[in-house]
């Protein structure tokens, strides 16, 4: 177990920089999620931490240590690949053992660990098969296996859920939000799935384009984004945005629908432009609301799911951007064509800036 | 058309296609066979006798007699035994570097030799080798045929390595692996079909070699080719002993190759089908 300490880290291909200098603090035993679309760096980052990329600038710690000159061997750490990266020619037995056999450890306590490691995740039959014997869940499993033997100081995944199918994919979430719980060891974990990382993550840190765009908890984040792109990263159905200006004490849209806003109009804000944000499940029915008429119903069971255009707002490419996703937790009868009225919950709206998009 | 009947004509279709692309091959191998077994009177026959009516073993048994034949399969083994162990423990590694530091450059050169003819690294090497007093020993054909066999070795190598995941490899670093340790516990063994590969095309490239025995060899150091070769020209050239020469010579390749068909086939097609 160990604590991970980023610091202002950067890294450069040719002349391309890839991360822009980042810093988060991992505490000792954290579940620490990386998210962020992909391509934002966040593998890179994870394989910097791993000793498998070099650092550019900055330094990354491992327990007080500065670790970037330290090959990945000397760092302690595992890894969980996305393609599992199990080793072919070698039993699962061998290939959970491989970290262990290659420090001398003595046979008896291999196979004790082995055993256990096993047993946690239900590998036990498995052992003497060859990784192309098994399924793409069980190889995930042999995966973690192999992690969990090591008894490392940090385990690093990137994206290991990706090549499993929706429903197993489910499952190996809980099961590694339990194994973490289990034996609290500091993990990093990287994906691109914000429902991943919201519902395992202690923290998490969306990234976007090489550089942090907040670090919270899930719920924070969820409900305080710092600024447009986490707020519309975070959540799903992602959250609406509708451009308008503040003004007296509530927003107006760009056709003229006045939206409230509870009173809390920013100071000296009258008559500035901004992004008026509110999540699809935060809209209700309201005689005084917005019109927009019904144009896709989707109900899921749970809940409904429904896509609205504003009345004044065209069919066409540009006005879809305009559209409206609303959520509501009742069946409704509404067809498409109909207009409804809606308003969001003033408590729970936000307000951005159009120009940074930086929360007002 | 029924579904059975199509596949059976795919099937037949397809055999038939093998079938004329191995045919000459085949044709060849058949008419040796049958020259080999055949005497003088009916190796000249018109129409030609494809199997005769006496079997002449005397064509094989004339050969296995003759004293020297044995030195010759000696001299042979040697030579090539040690010019693909020597290629296989240079070119495995060197196959290795070239592919994980992706210095294609030096793979080209090592082609740029290969092309060059033989021939012509002959007359410097055969300078070199009297110089150092080992003409009359098998080193100099041990020597030269590393021209051949370490080529081989490299690229075959370097195609294989190159179909190995460097996630793997990235795998053993993260778990506590050296270089070293990387190169002998993962990446060799995982590409074994190849080596197994690269080992028989060396042999095989090796042990049918004769330009370099014909001008390096003297009369005990000859390899099976040489030999053969010299039945052709000094004595009167008699068909059948030939054959059943030839067909000696090229029995210790062709088991060879037969028992390790399997890896073969698995070295020739990995990449193309790469399951975890
Ligand atoms: N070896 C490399 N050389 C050049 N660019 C690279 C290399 N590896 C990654 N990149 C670039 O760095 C960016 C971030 O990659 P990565 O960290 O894999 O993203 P993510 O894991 O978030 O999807 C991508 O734009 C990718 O093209
Ligand atoms: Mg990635």
């Amino acid at each position: 177990m160990a604590s991970v300490s980023i610091r202002n880290v950067r890294k450069s291909y040719g002349p391309v920089e890839i991360i822009k200098g980042v810093s988060i603090d991992i505490q000792d035993g954290e579940f620490v999620i990386l998210v962020g679309p992909s391509g934002c760096g966040k593998s890179t980052l994870l394989r910097m931490i791993a000793g498998l990329e070099e650092i550019s600038g900055g330094t990354v710690a491992i327990d007080d240590r500065v670790v970037n000159d330290m090959p990945p061997k000397d760092r302690d750490i595992a890894m969980v690949f996305q393609n599992y990266a199990l080793y072919p020619h070698m039993t699962i037995a061998d290939n959970m053992s491989f970290a262990l056999r290659l420090k001398n450890t003595a046979k008896s306590e291999i196979t004790a660990k082995v055993e256990r490691a096993a047993g946690i995740l239900g590998l036990g039959p498995l052992l003497d098969r060859f990784p192309r014997q098994l399924s793409g869940g069980q190889r995930q499993r042999v995966a973690m296996g192999r992690a969990i033997v090591r008894d490392p100081k940090v385990f690093l995944f990137d994206e290991p859920l990706s090549n499993l199918d929706a429903k197993l994919r489910v499952q190996m979430r809980t099961e590694i939000k339990e194994m973490h719980q289990r034996l609290k060891t500091t993990t990093v974990y990287v994906t691109h799935d914000q429902i991943e990382a919201m519902t395992m993550a202690d923290k998490i840190v969306v990234m976007h384009d090489g550089i942090i765009e907040q670090i919270g908890a899930p719920l924070d984040l969820y409900d305080h984004p710092a600024n447009m792109f986490v707020a519309g990263f975070i959540g799903s159905p992602a959250m609406n945005f509708i451009p308008g200006s503040i003004g007296g004490d509530g927003f107006t849209t760009e056709d003229g629908s006045r939206l409230p806003l509870g009173g809390r109009v920013p100071a000296a804000s009258d008559g500035r432009p901004a992004v008026y944000g509110v999540r699809p499940e935060h809209f209700r029915l309201a005689d005084e609301g917005l019109a927009a008429e019904v144009v896709v119903v989707e109900p899921t069971g749970s809940e409904t799911q429904m896509v609205l255009r504003p009345l004044g707002t065209k069919a066409g490419r540009e006005d879809r951007k305009r559209e409206l996703t609303w959520v509501l937790r009742e069946r409704t009868g509404a067809r498409p064509g109909e207009v409804v009225r809606i308003a969001p919950d003033p408590a729970l709206a936000h307000l951005f800036n159009p120009d940074t998009g930086l929360r007002l | 058309m029924s579904r059975p009947l199509r596949k059976l004509l795919d099937k037949a279709g397809m055999a038939v296609c093998v079938l004329l692309l191995v045919s000459p091959a085949l044709l060849f191998f058949l008419w040796m066979l049958s020259l080999s077994l055949k005497f003088e009177i009916d190796n000249g026959a018109y129409p030609p006798i494809l199997i005769p009516e006496r079997f002449a073993w005397k064509n094989y048994t004339t050969i296995l007699e003759g004293n020297s034949f044995l030195l010759y399969f000696w001299n042979s083994l040697i030579v090539t035994g040690a010019a693909t162990l020597f290629a296989l423990l240079v070119g495995v590694p060197a196959g290795y570097g070239i592919a994980r530091m992706r210095a294609h450059k030096s793979a080209v050169v090592i082609m740029i030799a290969r092309m060059t003819p033989g021939l012509s690294f002959l007359i410097p090497l055969f300078l070199l080798f009297q110089w150092l007093g080992l003409l009359g020993t098998l080193w100099p054909q041990i020597i030269i045929h590393l021209v051949v066999t370490v080529p081989i070795v490299i690229w075959i190598m370097i195609g294989y390595f190159e179909t190995t995941p460097m996630e793997l490899e990235e795998a053993a670093m993260v778990d506590g692996a050296t270089r070293w340790q990387i190169f002998a516990k993962v990446a060799l063994p995982i590409a074994k079909p190849g080596i197994v590969v690269a080992f028989i095309l060396s042999v095989i490239f090796s042990w049918n070699n004769f330009v370099f025995g014909i001008v390096l060899a003297s009369r005990e150091t000859r390899t099976l080719p040489v030999a053969v070769y010299n039945m052709l020209s000094f004595e009167q050239v008699s068909w059948g002993p030939l054959a059943a020469a030839a067909l000696v010579v090229t029995l210790p390749v062709l088991i060879l190759t037969v028992a390790a068909q399997r890896q073969i086939v698995a070295g020739l097609t990995a990449g193309a089908v790469k399951g975890g």
